[in-house]
This record gives structure tokens, sequence and C-alpha cells, in this order.
């Protein structure tokens, strides 16, 4: 039978897609790279994932996993043709308050989960800027992270077990609510890894308790170096806040002319931080954070009076990225991480290449955690401009890796940045990663040609003859 | 007992690798090279290899008899620590309280174990051993940003980077965690520090129901019975807590010592069980149990009533390890992990001949 036939004997006809306008949907994430799936599926529980699973190993073609397709790196856009996935009929929802815990369908939107335990006072800590829109499939796959995971740490610290479909179609329930399952931490590798090891239909995370009290400071800056030199001494005075958040005059005018959130439009940047705790604890933080940004020259600094306010303040920053529709019909960002003593001559680098290559740059970024955003708003149709962007895209990379820095925070390395993975890593690395992949997915099925470049697993190491390269790490 | 115990033979045992004899020998490398062409020497010939840091883990599992001993002591060096970035990169072998006694004068922390003796960082790795106050900070693993390891086979391999926030590809750094060198022998670690806030302060409760107004304590234990309250923070906050709460308080932080005896354990429930669990433990075992993780650390001089222990642990989705104690009485796992043949195929990749710590981890992998 065809491919289409053998799933549509498993799922029904209803949930396989195969019409050329219904395909043309499921043919790219967020990202700008498009791909063509043969057909587009909708398991409605872990067996028929493990049944599409087996059908594409009987037919050789790929599986592509996806959620809400807010990815930004390509990583489910089906390059390779095979199968989508899609994750949104997997919907469960199962809170633990005793253990603070929930088993989550990989279909669920990341907001409804914390809307869902708000009323047993526990939230998810992982808010991407996309939240209300994107999966807990997607943010396992992308150990994706978001403002607050400045103190609590990406999904992946917030994985406590997983259901996943493995190879051959088999099933297997990792981790717990108990601390520390034995063995090798299996779920701690599928986590950020994309959909390329398997596929993950239900999700243990763990939900944190919704602290009593919170400050939210808004503060503008003449310059964006003192911005972000303000970021670098509220971390080395050993304050960690809940969020740190930084966004440049130009993405400030976006938001403001879209949203009218009340960020300040005349400062040349702003910073957003949040503390959480207790009343004695959040008040003496605020202080210190606006102690720092004082002493770096800031001239306002505004602390949100009440839940409305600091709401709106929280939309406008979320909505940064929506509010580009304005300016360009597209653009692209990279989400590289420097160091945080690093910060303030990154931006200046940033800004130079920008303006070198003539381009319309806007920054907005967590930079409590030293994770860049800069989003250059363009248009893909003109060929000229479209290469210049993808030039200063990789200017800026080379100057964060130098800085010490790293490849991607939270947006994944999908398609988008695989070749740039040599800058980060060596032939051994790579290879040791590619060994990784082969382990989990020795036929390829899931997700290929993403993560890794070309080539990864190319040489034979040759047993053990083979000698270390001059000088490195040693 | 073999050789496993006796740590004093690695000093008097070590020797130049070039004449490094088949086997019997304790040998403590210098550097990354040395490290490489003992690995590949152990594969070439088929040796087990113990990985020696502090030895403060060396009870767990069940391993073979090893070959060789390989001491990690050599790998001490700060190589960088960069306190206003809160990130340090550190060697394997360095002692835990090495380290944290030169990060207090920033007020920063590893936040790995709060009494380690002579447990070194690589070793707690390798182990997997989170601190007490993972409640609040997260376990070892959230610690672990960078690992640089030389593979089973004598592969230089490095995974993860030296910023606080990394997603560029498999996290196989994290994988290190807690796989008794499965797949390689960490040479050395960048890791997240955390900041110490000024104010500290133990308060001791008649129950840990007491401590339901404090929304998120840096730890709240049972220690032999004790209830115990760790709390931190700003000096406002701190006098605020403990004006609110009953009990006695002390400022700073006491933190217990793993119990002690001939029988070490570690019990693993899920957290709404922790009172559950001190009340099942069998007469006569000591305790530190950490509320709201379900981490039960215990110490006994027999095995007794442990199999039902596990029974019960493992029927909740937990377990009952043993961290010390003999592996021929009773066995150290308990029944064996999911997926095991992907953990095979997994350390096949990195350590084909198994020689690194081979039969210790669970399902005597």
């Amino acid at each position: 039978m065809s491919l289409v036939a053998d799933l549509r004997a498993v799922l029904g006809d209803e949930d396989v897609l195969e019409e050329p306008v219904e395909l043309h949907l499921f043919s790219k994430d967020a990202s700008l790279i498009r791909g063509r799936p043969a057909c587009v599926v909708f398991p409605e529980n872990t067996d028929e994932v493990a049944e599409v699973v087996r059908i594409a190993e009987q037919h050789g073609v790929p599986i592509v996993a996806r959620g809400a397709g807010t990815g930004l790196s390509a990583g489910a856009s089906p390059t390779q043709g095979g199968i989508v996935l899609v994750t949104t009929a997997l919907q469960e929802i199962e809170i633990d308050p005793p253990n603070r815990s929930a088993w989550v369908g990989a279909g669920v939107i990341n907001l409804d989960l914390s809307k869902q335990a708000a009323p047993y006072g526990l939230h998810f800590a992982p808010d991407p800027s996309s939240q209300s829109a994107c999966t807990i499939g997607g943010n396992v796959a992308n150990n994706s992270g978001g403002p607050h995971c400045l103190a609590e740490g990406s999904t992946t610290s917030h994985v406590l077990g997983m259901e996943v479909v493995l190879a051959g179609g088999e099933i297997v329930v990792l981790g717990g609510d108990a601390p520390d399952p034995p063995g090798l931490d299996i779920k701690g590798v599928i986590v950020g890894s994309e959909g390329t090891l398997g596929i993950v239909t239900r999700a243990l995370v763990r939900l944190l308790p919704i602290e009593p009290d919170v400050r939210t400071l808004l503060m503008d800056f003449p310059s964006v170096e003192a911005a972000a030199r303000t970021v670098s001494d509220v971390i080395a005075a050993g304050l960690v806040p809940a969020a740190l958040e930084l966004m440049d005059r130009r993405m400030v005018e976006a938001v403001e002319n879209w949203l009218q959130a009340g960020l300040p439009t005349g400062a040349a940047a702003v910073l957003l931080a949040e503390v959480l705790g207790e009343t004695e604890g959040v008040v003496s933080q605020a202080e210190l954070i606006a102690d720092v940004a004082r002493a770096n020259g800031a001239t306002g600094i505004e602390i949100a009076a009440n839940k409305e306010h600091r709401a709106l303040l929280w939309l406008g920053r979320k909505s940064a990225f929506g509010a580009i529709a304005q300016l360009a019909p597209d653009y692209y960002l990279h989400d590289a991480v420097v160091p945080r003593t690093r910060l303030v001559e990154t931006m200046a680098a940033i800004y130079e290449i920008a303006d070198r290559y003539d381009l319309t740059m806007l920054n907005v970024f967590h930079a409590g955690d030293g994770n860049l955003h800069p989003l250059i708003a363009f248009d893909s149709s003109d060929p000229v401009v479209d290469e210049r962007v993808h030039r200063a895209g990789e200017e800026i990379v080379a100057f964060c890796l130098d800085a010490g820095g790293a490849l991607s925070g939270e947006h994944g390395v999908g398609l988008e940045k695989r070749d740039l993975m040599r800058a980060s890593f060596t032939e051994l690395d790579l290879d040791a990663q590619a060994r990784l992949k082969e382990a989990f997915d020795p036929a390829g099925v899931f997700n290929p040609t993403k993560i890794l470049p070309e080539g990864s697993r190319c040489f034979d190491y040759g047993g053990i003859r083979r000698e270390l390269p001059d000088g490195v790490w040693v | 007992m073999g050789l496993t115990s006796h740590p004093r033979h690695i000093a008097w045992l070590e020797v130049e690798i070039e004449s490094a004899p088949d086997t019997g020998l304790g040998i403590a490398p210098h550097t990354i090279k040395d490290v490489v062409a003992i690995l590949r020497h152990a594969t070439e010939r088929g040796l087990a290899v113990q990985v020696w840091g502090g030895g403060t883990h060396s009870g767990y599992g069940n391993p073979r008899d090893p070959d060789l001993i390989m001491s990690m002591e050599h790998f001490d060096e700060v190589e960088r620590w960069e306190p206003d970035d809160l990130t340090i990169v550190v060697g394997a072998g360095a002692g835990i309280a090495d380290v944290e006694s030169r990060l207090v004068e920033r007020s920063q922390s590893l936040v790995m174990s709060e009494r380690p003796g002579r447990g070194t960082i690589g070793g707690a790795i390798a182990a997997g051993v989170s601190p007490l106050r993972r409640g609040r900070l997260y376990g070892i693993r959230e610690r672990v940003l960078e690992v640089t390891m030389v593979t089973g086979d004598g592969r230089l391999i490095r995974s993860g980077g030296r910023v606080v926030k990394n997603v560029t590809g498999y996290d196989l750094h994290r994988l290190a965690v807690g796989a008794f060198g499965s797949l390689g022998v960490i040479t050395s670690v960048c890791l997240k520090l955390w900041p110490t806030p000024p104010a500290a302060a133990t308060v001791t409760l008649d129950d840990p129901g007491q401590a339901a107004d404090i929304t998120r304590p840096l730890a709240l234990l049972d220690v032999n019975g004790v209830t115990r309250l760790y709390l931190w923070g700003t000096d406002r906050e701190v006098d605020g807590q403990v004006a609110r709460l009953k009990g006695e308080s002390a400022p700073g932080h006491d933190w217990p010592a793993d119990p002690t005896g001939a029988w070490g354990w570690s019990l693993r429930v899920p957290p709404s069980q922790t009172s559950e669990a001190v009340a099942r433990l069998p007469d006569g075992w000591r305790h530190v149990a950490v509320h709201g993780v379900g981490e039960i650390r215990a110490g006994s001089e027999s095995p007794d009533g442990a199999g039902e222990l596990r029974e019960w642990a493992e029927s909740l989705g937990g377990r009952l390890v043993m961290t010390r104690g003999a592996p021929d009485r009773f066995d150290p796992w308990g029944s064996p992990p999911p997926a095991l043949d992907l953990q095979r195929r997994l350390i096949a990749q990195f350590d084909p001949q198994r020689v690194i710590n081979p039969g210790r981890l669970a399902g005597g992998l």
C-alpha cells in the first residue's frame, strides 16, 4: 500500500492530509526555510504516534514532529519530505498539586498549562515569548527558554519525566516524580534534541509555586551600553533577578506604535527587570537594581504600580517580534549567547556590523543571561538584501563565539544554524554528537539533516589509533 | 574488599604511564594526553579502569574489580573563575571544599554537596549527587554548563559551552551527569555559580507543616526526626521570616552530614511521599530527608528491612539505591532502568570495550 493509505488505515482519513494547500500550510515553521512534506498526520494518542513511526520506517521516509510551528531555526521544516507529525491532538493535562508536577500532552499550549495550574498556586516556569501559541512538545524539543529562565533555568530544568516513542515505534516512559532515576539520563538528552532522537508524546513537568510578591522595574537609559553595563553590574553584585530584559530604541518604538504598552520611546535603551519572592525580599532587591541603574546613568526608573501595569509591560516585551511586521515583511534573527561580562562590547559590535551592511537592526533580548536576539527587519524577496542579511548574521555569530559565547541560547540549531556548528565544535565533538544520534536513530527516521552539519560522522575513527589534534584542549 | 576501598594505593603506585604494567596499578595522570593514552591502552587490552576523585562515592554500584585505578588528583586547577559572570572552569579533580573556600570571598557558591569532605567536583558530577538545597536551587545537572571528557576509547570531546544558557547541539554534558564515567572520564567542567545572599538562618520546627508559609525555602530537612528550615536572603527578608515562624532560630546554616553506618542508602520517592518514606525506614536507620524533593539519605548497620522498603519505593516509581555496603549481599540499584538496550548502544559509542567503571551503572552496565 502507499504511505498515505497505510497511515489512513491506522489514523483514519481525516487525520492524514495530502492536499497541496494543506501540505503548503505545514511546509515550514516560523523560520525562512520551506520544505515539502508527503503528508501531514495528526495522531491522537501515543500508540498512534508509534504506528506512524513504524510505517515511516517501513516506507523509508523521515518524520518531522511539529507542535505549533513557532520554531525559528527550521527545526520543524520538512526539507527532506516525508511525514509531518503534528502533536496538537495530544491535549492531556493532569496536574498533581502535592508533587508539584503535571503530565502534559505534547500538543498543550505553554500558557494553557500555567493557566490550568494557577488555581493550585502553581505555574510552569519556561515562558518563551510565543507562549500563547507554542506547545510543550516544542518547548521540550527545543529546550525553550524565555525571560524567566534567568533564575529558574530553561525547559530542561523542568522536565521530570517523559513518554517518548523511539526508533522501531518503541514506547518508553523515562523519569518520574521521584528524583535521580538511576542509569543514563536519557530524557535529559532528548530535551533539546529537536525531534531528532524520538517523539515525545507526554512530558512530566515541574510546576513552581507562584511567588507571593513581585516588583517589575522599567528603567530607561541614554545609551545601550549603559543598559548593558547595568545588567553586568546587577549580576556582579550577586543578584540574579527573575528576569532582566533589554530593548533598544527602535524596538521600543515599534512596540509602542503598535500596542501603547507605556514603554518610554525617547530612551536609547530600556531595561525590564523583575524580582519575585516575599515582600521584604523583593523590596530590597528592587532597591538594589534601581541603585545600580542610577549609578549607570538611568534617566527614569518606574516600578509597575499594579498587576495590570505589570501585565502591560510584559505584553510589550513579548509582542516585540510581532511588532516587526510594521517595518518589513520578514525578519532574521540569531540568538547567540555571550558571557554577561562581554555584553557592552558585543552590543557595540552588533550595531557596527548592521550599519556596515546598511540593515535595519532592532534588539530585544534576555540580557540577564547574555542571550542576544539581534533582529534584522528586511524583505527577503530582494536577493541582494537577503545576501547582506545572512552575511551580517554570520559576522554577528562569529563575534559572539570569539567573545567566548555560544551559537544558540534557546531557539535551537535546526537547519538554519547547523553549518555554524563547526565554528563551535571540533571534528571529534561533532562525531561524538553524531554517534549519539546514531545510537538513538540508526535508520535516520527522526528529523534527518537537522542540528548536525553533513559529514559529522564522516570519518572512521579507526578504533584507537587516531592521534589527538595538535594542541587542542590539552 | 578489593583495591577499591584503599585510596592509599594510588599514592605509592603512581608512576609514569609509559612504564605502566598491565594490572594492579594506580595511576595519577598529569595531562589530558596521559588520560587519552591510558584509556587507549585500557581499550586495547580490555582493562577495567576505576576513576578516583575523593573516594566519597566509591560505594555505589557493583563494579568489576579494577585492573587500574586512575586518580584525577592532578586535574585540580581552577582554570578560569569569572565572578562577574557567575561561571567557573575547573578541573574535575578539584575538591569541592577547596573551590568553595575560594568562592566565598565573592559570596558565591558551586551549590554542590554542603558537606563534601574529600569529594571532588568530577566525582559529584559522575555520581550525580545533588546538594540538599536542590528544592530551591535545582540539582547538580543544572550547574553543569560544559564538560570536557575523554571517552572510554580515548577520544577527547567537549559538550556545552561557557555561558549560562545554551542549546547548541546535543547535551552530552548533561548525559555525563550521573553516568559514573560510562561515557568517559571528565577532565574539566564549566559550572554555573550562584550568589550567596547576605543573611542566613536555620529554624528548628516541630513539624514540616509549620513551614507551609514560606513559599520557597532554601531547604526543609528532616534530620533524624528534627525538622530544620533553612532560610536565606536579605537581612530584612530573613528577619521577617524568622519572626513569622514558631521555632528556635540560629543565624547561619548548619548542614547535616550524611548519615553514618556500614550501609548507606539513597531513597528516592515522589516529593509528596517524603514523610511516609521516613516513617517506613527500618528501626535504627539514621536519616536526612529533603522535603519537597523526595530524597532521603540514610545509614544503617545492616540491610535488614531494605528489601521491603525498596519494594514500596519502586511501587511508587521510586528507588532505593545502596550507596555503601556489600553488593554481594544486597543488589545496589534494584530493578533495571528503562530503555536498557538504548543505554547499552549509547555506551558502546563511547566506551566500546567498557573499560571505565564497568558494571558500576544501574542495570549492571
